[in-house]
């Protein structure tokens, strides 16, 4: 039986979020350590934080006994509201926790701060934004899609909602390519906003002023319907954007055109 | 001409320039490496080098997110510039503390002196992550201004210059 000193355990608040407990393992966590775990998840209670991250980068060992022990702290804060998610696990203590299911009760995250994070993401409506500039050619299109997509599904949206927005990106940022000004020296900015409800996808280009009058016709076509014109058949791709989204809008000047999609989470 | 004494091979077409910068939270990271390694694929350069290539952005990001990024809403920047003959990157931090900077100073100068990084027992990131960078690169260059804003320069030269893809048998 391991010497119950074997086993640290520190609990303290999170420096970035003051709600958040972060309870720091170091050593093995065995059948011997289940007293010292209860004990200072009670701790924390008392303290009335309901949310924690477990630490467990500095674990060696972790048994089925403190599992079983880890999950009843977690029902504890369950019903108070919370979660206690784990954080920093090795891959072997990864691994092992798998083959017991743990990854079925807990939430498995690289490290404190992506489990701080995602606190903030769930219960507090966090958005977070990614920019992005690139040349504006075709060729960069189809990896700068495919990057929205997997964001998306990083942050939980479902299959089908990823492909929906990198279908929207994808359409704009072509449009944004194909009525912009093309070369080496001009860019396309990208902005993508994403928090656990809606994206917004924003693109913005520098006008080619012999194209800016066929875009203002296909964006007015858009809101009009019934105006038909050869330009028409080409704005296509912002029609079905349009289908797509639950906002669209678009600016177009002299100087640069700037296209802003809302999309709202469905799955 | 950048590097010391190293020559680069002057291209006449003009380097394409991607820019991302995004949360400084680990879970951004696998989509940020794969990307690169698709921009260069798009541009011509084999798959090798663009795994390669994601290799080196997944270890630097990795430190910059880890060491460089201690408030809520730090974010890490990955500039990618790419040349007929190479592909320079550069990531920045808001820079971490001051013990993590030193580490990192003495992580790279003790590679360039060829001395091993001492290590605290446990996995010195810094030390090991930029051991990979340096193998898979040509140069590599950090520099840390006034503010702290930590910068990271690598230069990758392409392995394959004036072919596309892989090469095929005859």
């Amino acid at each position: 039986m391991a010497d119950i000193r074997d086993i640290r355990i520190e609990c303290k608040q999170s420096d970035v979020c003051p709600e958040v407990a972060v309870v720091t393992f170091e050593g093995a966590l065995d059948s011997g350590s289940i007293q010292k775990i209860g004990h200072s998840f009670d701790v924390m209670l008392e303290d009335n934080y309901i949310y924690a991250v477990a630490d467990m980068a500095r674990v060696t060992l972790v048994s089925s006994a403190a599992l079983g022990e880890l999950m009843g702290c977690r029902t504890r804060l369950l019903e108070r509201g919370g979660d206690l998610v784990l954080a920093g696990l090795s891959i072997g203590i990864r691994e092992k926790l798998t083959a017991m299911d743990a990854n079925k009760v807990f939430k498995f995250f690289n490290d404190v701060r992506s489990a701080v994070n995602a606190y903030n993401w769930e219960y507090h409506d966090r958005s977070e934004s990614l920019n992005l500039s690139f040349p504006s050619k075709l060729t960069f299109v189809p990896p700068v899609r495919q990057l929205a997509s997997r964001i998306a599904k990083q942050k939980g949206y479902g299959n089908r909602d990823s492909f929906r927005i990198e279908t929207i990106v994808d359409e704009i940022c072509n449009n944004a390519v194909e009525h912009g000004v093309e070369g080496d020296e001009n860019t396309i900015e990208l902005l993508l906003t994403i928090d656990r409800k809606k994206i917004e996808i924003k693109v913005m280009n520098t006008s080619d002023p012999g194209k800016i009058n066929a875009l203002k016709e296909i964006s007015k076509s858009l809101f009009v319907p019934h105006i038909l014109s050869d330009e028409v058949k080409r704005g296509r791709g912002l029609a079905l954007v349009k289908m797509l989204a639950n906002d669209f809008n678009i600016e177009c000047s002299d100087v640069g055109t700037c296209v802003h999609v809302t999309k709202l989470r469905e799955e | 001409m950048p590097g010391k004494g190293r020559r680069y091979l002057m291209s006449e077409s003009k380097p394409q320039k991607v820019k991302i910068r995004f949360p400084g939270d680990l879970e951004y990271i696998p989509a940020v490496r794969k990307f690169v390694a698709e921009l260069l694929l798009v541009n011509q350069f084999s798959s090798k080098c663009a795994y390669r290539s994601e290799i080196i952005i997944d270890e630097i990001c990795n430190n910059a997110v880890v060491y460089g990024c201690r408030t809520a809403d730090s974010q890490v920047e990955v500039v990618c510039v790419m040349h007929e003959d190479r592909i320079e990157f550069q990531v920045k931090d808001a820079g971490g503390s001051e013990t993590d900077l030193k580490r990192l100073r003495d992580a790279v100068a003790a590679e360039e002196s060829g001395v091993k990084p001492i290590l605290d027992g446990r996995k010195s990131a810094a030390g090991l992550g930029l051991e990979i960078v340096r193998l898979l690169s040509e140069e590599v260059n950090v520099e840390v201004d006034d503010n702290n804003l930590t910068s990271i320069r690598v230069i990758r030269r392409r392995e394959d210059a004036g072919t596309c893809g892989e090469k095929k048998a005859v």
